[in-house]
């Protein structure tokens, strides 16, 4: 019996999140939820979790109306969830994390031996083969994705919710999810995948409902004679437009930033490129490939252990990310936007300006808010920053909108050397077009780019260069001749080889976990 | 032996236990009134009452929260006790059930307040403490009850050798806690709102219910840390608690809690104000100037947290 | 997103005077209610007016302020300072060293003991930064330190035979303002211009608000935290400096605890946030004297002193409440305009 949603709506604070979504999810099927990062995919999970209420629209299980006032009740009612952050109790062993809900119990106290029992079965069905005694936290981040699935498992529910799933986890772990899901949904469940993987959706789901805005633009329609051009459609509202590719090219001379034989703290090894004035480098990887740490390295948060940084031909490790921006002038535009990218609480004005304050301050130090807006005024004009005023606090934006106050302010530093990771995560077609014809601008000025991004189309178009990173090492550098299927498939196999080898190896010492025939 | 020497270098507070038995060989050396009986009863007497204000804080940190009521709450749960003893002659089981009761009502008023405003739970108890010493003030108008009957003056001063009676609370109290946090189911749901209180709440612990109960309990245990430090002292005084709020963190800290919630250790916690109790003591034999206790315990309490995030940073231990 | 919306630049239209207590700035807010208890206050009792009631009240407010204000500059890190109390302690008796052991004139002995806050201040903040241990532990523990160690110095014996000049001054006024009082204005004036138009203010605000953007723009966190406690340190020692000039002698019994809550009070009330980002130095002021007014209030009306503890942390929370309250409905407000 299906849990249906009926024209959704959900609002927050600046912005309306859902504005009439609806979703069918009937017994025995997989059901493919899709959508652009803030397309409101997250809210209706959240919303389906107990996590949050709707403000219209209504939620029904089993024909009947329902109130899922909270998580408590959404689990009482059978809907389990496997979230996309890590939602593990770090000290716990994984038995405790899995049994949580409904640790075993002999005379009024917890039976350890139990659960241990219990939970080891269930760690047996995803074929993780580790002691359940184990503190979570010892864990590496694929085994406590499976972890999380095995407990969403363990609970037999009648709705199973899993968002981006397979985002932490190899191949050979995700083709046993998909062997256990296919199981479970033979068997009855209603499951809701929530996923941004076409290919992954394409093969795995029977059914697939669309977000795009906060509405639904596909719902429950039928996997079978789906198209890939179908569904990008849907989900960005025209057929995907090919990115006017970059035409010029860069300067020749000294390269601008040169690294070589680099290790970082965070694992590293190996790392050399060089990255020249009017270059935008593209760094393409998949989650965990070490591209943000290697950019957090290069700006001066996290250690290099060894090798060589070269910034105009002379030797220039960062010491600080402060000492990285002033005398190296980099500029490092964060992947997390809300937490490291601006500071919510403040106003526009002053998080352009947080850069160059030293700079502009007088003698004394004193400095005025009109000084921060003769600097922040020009860049939000030449941004498009849509906003009342720059006294407006920047938590109050759309996600576009803070991202380029998270641009302008590398911008008004005048930076030389400009690392942007994750650029047009979340964000709208029409800011991700100003950001792309930007970034292409700012190139053609002479700035050197490094461009992280997990975004084939968009790498495509923009990198003059393409490294592949893979497990915090470069296995390839490719120039890209702005083909995409060519340059795709390169990138792709490059990986793919290099999962293999290791996969192989893998299997050959035979450690904690067997990968299913 | 092997096995026991690994076991003892894994848990953080072997090193204290070690400075402890060094400390304790050391001072019977010095001094020889420390081996002598009456003195082992006085230090061990002077414990009591610390280790229940150090578990009172301690169920606080396992929560994630803070109670900085402790100190306010217990002198109003000890000059309560005294009181009806004192003015209104009740006899003492009466006064002390009383006592106890108001500590778990002004705890939950306090994990209420926390829950239903949202605010800060720092602000909170801060608030609170200076409510319940303002009660506190106004009932007794600064003068001591002094009246109290004879059976519960001896539970304060009996022994058994050289074991002081008023012990028994304090073990008793760490064995059902030990019990309550690693083998109960509700013990169990205050650490993991302690770890991490979304991942909690999305497997459905209720947030809200298990800082309110974490607040009962706290509030439970200061108010009998203020029962037993009337019948140590013989006498309900109103400063009672006045100078709680060090120790009630320090001894937790030191025995390894974490301040962001989810990780306590009872053992540690026990050894921590075993640790502060024999260097009171110590002070006293050695006729040292009292104020070295407060200095002693400032740098205690960055000596241990220095040590515990050495260890965890460097050595990935715990 | 609790209390960081701009008011100021709403545009819906006003209506009366309760919309405006809700909508307008949060310092408008405590003034009226100001006004209003000194109303009520005076009118019960007409000697709440008198010269003295309201010179002695000023007096004390002063140096409120300045320990309320020795907290703010922390707040407005993330961080707390427990140990306000214990610098104060520390500079009361380093004052009374300075001039009555050491007989050093008077304008060095001020500038030594604000020197020794500042010091005991950096050593906190180094603390901190260096071990990146959370400063309400390394605070607390400081408080044990600093206290512990200034007893076992001084052996907790006050000082009373102070040159007269300190005293005097602090006996000081200006019609029906002491001298003290305009020390406390010009400290707020200095601050409020360091906050909101310096380099340095805009960072502490900034790693307040957000400690890993702030870093992630260039900001040296760790540098600001070191000189945020130092600045506590001397402001607590300024504070000090008053009290010893207001009592005509330096005595160990006074500062310590008693600053703790009186610290947190003026400013939380006067709008500065507990977790950083957001300080504000005119709302400080305002809550001291709030607090200020309601003990003075029911002093005079003969409430007793020992109730006033009681109340005093009950008008905490309502006034916390409050400013929820309206934080919250501007937030809904936000909503129903999209």
């Amino acid at each position: 019996m299906p849990l249906v949603l009926d024209r959704v709506e959900k609002s927050f604070p600046g912005v309306r999140a859902l504005k009439g979504a609806s979703l069918v999810l009937a017994a025995g099927e997989i059901h493919a939820l899709m959508g652009e990062n803030g397309a409101g995919k997250s809210t209706i999970i959240k919303i389906i979790t107990g996590v949050h209420k709707p403000d219209a629209g209504k939620v029904s299980l089993d024909g009947k109306e329902i109130s899922l006032s909270s998580p408590r009740t959404a689990i009482s009612l059978g809907i389990s969830a496997v979230h996309q952050e890590r939602n593990l109790i770090p000290r716990f062993s994984i038995a405790e994390n899995i049994l949580l809900e409904t640790l075993p119990v002999h005379r009024g106290l917890i039976d350890f031996r139990r659960a241990n029992t219990e939970a080891h079965r269930h760690l047996q069905m995803v074929g993780l083969d580790i002691d359940p005694a184990t503190e979570v936290r010892r864990l590496s981040v694929a085994q406590m994705q499976m972890v999380e699935i095995a407990k969403a498992l363990s609970h037999d529910a009648k709705v199973l919710l899993l968002d981006e799933p397979t985002a932490s986890i190899t191949d050979a772990e995700s083709e046993t999810l998909f062997r256990l899901v296919r199981q479970m949904r033979d068997r009855g469940t209603a499951i809701l995948f929530v996923s941004h993987k076409l290919e992954e959706v394409l093969s795995l789901c029977d059914r697939v409902t669309v977000l795009r805005d906060g509405e639904t633009t596909l719902t429950s329609a039928p996997m079978k004679g789906m198209t890939r051009r179908t569904l990008i459609e849907a989900m960005i509202g025209r057929a995907e437009r090919p990115i006017i590719p970059r035409a010029s090219t860069p300067i020749k001379g000294l390269p601008k930033l040169e690294v070589r034989n680099v290790a970082t703290k965070s694992g590293h090894r190996r790392i050399s490129f060089s990255l020249r004035k009017g270059e935008i480098l593209g760094l393409y990887g998949l989650v965990g490939a070490g591209r943000t740490e290697l950019a957090r390295a290069l700006i001066g948060k996290e250690k290099v252990t060894s090798g060589v940084i070269l910034v105009d031909g002379k030797v220039a490790r960062p010491r600080s990310v402060a000492d990285a921006i002033q005398r190296l002038r980099m500029g490092y535009v964060s992947e997390d936007r809300k937490h490291e990218g601006v500071i919510l609480a403040h106003p526009i004005r002053s998080n352009i300006a947080i850069t160059i304050w030293s700079r502009i301050a007088n003698r004394f130090g004193f400095l005025t808010k009109k000084l921060e807006r003769e600097i922040a005024e020009p860049l939000s004009r030449q941004l498009d920053i849509r906003s009342p005023s720059l006294e407006q606090i920047v938590g109050a934006l759309s996600g576009g909108n803070q991202q380029k106050v998270s641009l302008a302010k590398w911008l008004a530093a005048d930076v030389d050397i400009l690392i942007v990771d994750e650029p047009t995560v979340g964000i709208d077609i029409k800011a991700k077009a100003i950001f792309h014809e930007l970034l292409n601008a700012l190139a053609d000025k002479g700035l050197a780019i490094l461009l992280i991004s997990s975004d084939m189309p968009e790498m495509i178009a923009l990198a003059d260069r393409i490294l592949v990173m893979h497990n915090f090492r470069i296995i390839d550098d490719l120039v890209n001749d702005k083909g995409y299927d060519t340059t795709s498939l390169a990138i792709m196999s490059a990986i793919h080889t290099v999962e293999q080898a290791s996969e192989d190896q893998r299997t050959a010492m035979s450690q904690q976990w067997r990968p299913e025939p | 032996m092997n096995k026991m020497f690994e076991f003892a270098i894994r848990r953080q507070w072997s090193g204290i236990l070690a400075v402890i038995i060094a400390g304790a060989i050391g001072l019977s050396i010095v001094t020889p009134a420390f081996l002598t009986s009456f003195n082992w009863f006085v230090m061990l007497r002077s414990v009591c009452v610390s280790i229940l204000v150090a578990f009172s804080q301690m169920v606080m940190l396992g929560v994630g929260q803070m109670n900085l009521s402790v100190g306010a709450l217990g002198g109003l749960a000890a000059i309560i006790v005294g009181g009806l003893m004192d003015a209104w002659g009740w006899p003492a089981l009466p006064a002390i059930a009383f006592a106890l009761m108001v500590g778990g009502v002004a705890g939950f008023i306090n994990g209420w307040l926390t829950v239903r405003t949202g605010i800060n739970g720092f602000i909170v108890t801060l608030a609170t403490a200076s409510a319940f010493a303002g009660i506190n003030l106004g009932i007794t108008k600064a003068v001591p009850f002094y009246n109290l009957p004879s059976n519960f003056l001896a539970f304060g001063n009996g022994k058994i050798g050289f074991f002081p009676i008023l012990l028994v609370v304090p073990v008793i109290v760490t064995f059902f806690l030990a019990v309550f946090f690693s083998r109960s189911v509700e013990g169990r749901y205050l650490l993991a709102v302690g770890g991490n209180s979304t991942s909690a709440e999305l497997s459905g612990i209720s947030v809200s219910r298990a800082i309110v109960i974490s607040h009962v309990i706290s509030g439970l245990l200061a108010a009998a840390a203020g029962v037993l430090a009337v019948a140590q002292l013989g006498s309900a005084q109103p400063t009672i608690g006045a100078d709680w709020l060090v120790i009630s963190f320090a001894a937790p800290i030191i025995g390894g809690a974490s301040l962001s919630g989810g990780s306590i250790s009872i053992v540690g916690t026990v050894i921590a104000v075993l640790l502060v109790g024999l260097i009171q003591n110590a002070m006293v034999l050695l006729a040292v100037d009292p104020y070295w206790v407060t200095f002693l315990l400032g740098a205690l309490i960055l000596v241990a947290v220095w040590i515990n995030r050495y260890r965890a940073v460097h050595l990935d231990v715990d | 997103m609790r209390s960081c919306l701009n008011d100021k630049f709403s545009r819906t239209p006003s209506r009366g005077i309760a919309d405006l207590l809700i909508r307008g700035s949060a310092r408008f807010g405590l003034l009226f209610i100001l006004l209003v208890l000194w109303i009520v206050f005076s009118s019960l009792s007409p000697g709440f007016l008198s010269r003295f009631n309201l010179g002695s009240m000023f007096r004390s407010v002063a140096v409120d302020v300045v320990v309320g204000c020795a907290q703010m500059v922390v707040l407005a890190t993330g961080g707390m300072n427990l140990s306000v109390g214990a610098i104060g302690v520390c500079a009361v008796m380093s004052v009374g060293y300075f001039l009555q052991v050491l007989n050093l004139p008077l304008p060095i002995a001020i500038l030594a003991t604000l020197g020794v806050g500042g010091l005991l201040g950096w050593l906190n903040g180094v603390a901190i930064a260096k071990t990146g241990v959370n400063s309400f532990v390394v605070t607390l523990a400081s408080a044990s330190l600093f206290s512990g160690g200034m007893l076992i110095l001084t052996k907790g014996v006050p000082l009373n035979a102070l040159p007269p000049a300190l005293g005097s001054f602090g006996r000081m006024s200006f019609g029906p303002v002491p001298a003290l009082a305009l020390v406390t204005i010009a400290i707020g004036v200095v601050l409020h211009i360091a906050f909101f138009h310096t380099t340095l203010g805009r960072q502490i605000l900034a790693a307040g608000a957000n400690a890993r953007a702030a870093e992630m723009s260039g900001i040296r966190v760790n540098r600001i935290v070191v000189v945020a406690h130092s600045l506590s340190g001397m402001l607590a020692a300024a504070a000090a400096l008053m009290l010893t000039a207001r009592l005509g002698a330096a005595m160990p019994s006074v500062a310590g605890d008693d600053w703790v809550l009186p610290s947190f009070l003026a400013p939380v009330i006067g709008g500065t946030a507990l977790s950083g980002g957001e300080v504000s130095v005119v709302g400080a002021i305002l809550g001291a004297l709030l607090v200020a007014t309601i003990r003075s209030g029911l002093l005079i009306l003969q409430i007793g002193d020992f109730w006033l503890q009681l109340f005093l942390g009950v008008f905490l929370l309502a006034a916390i409440m409050f400013e929820r309250y309206r934080a919250t409905l501007m937030l809904r407000q936000q909503v129903r305009r999209l």
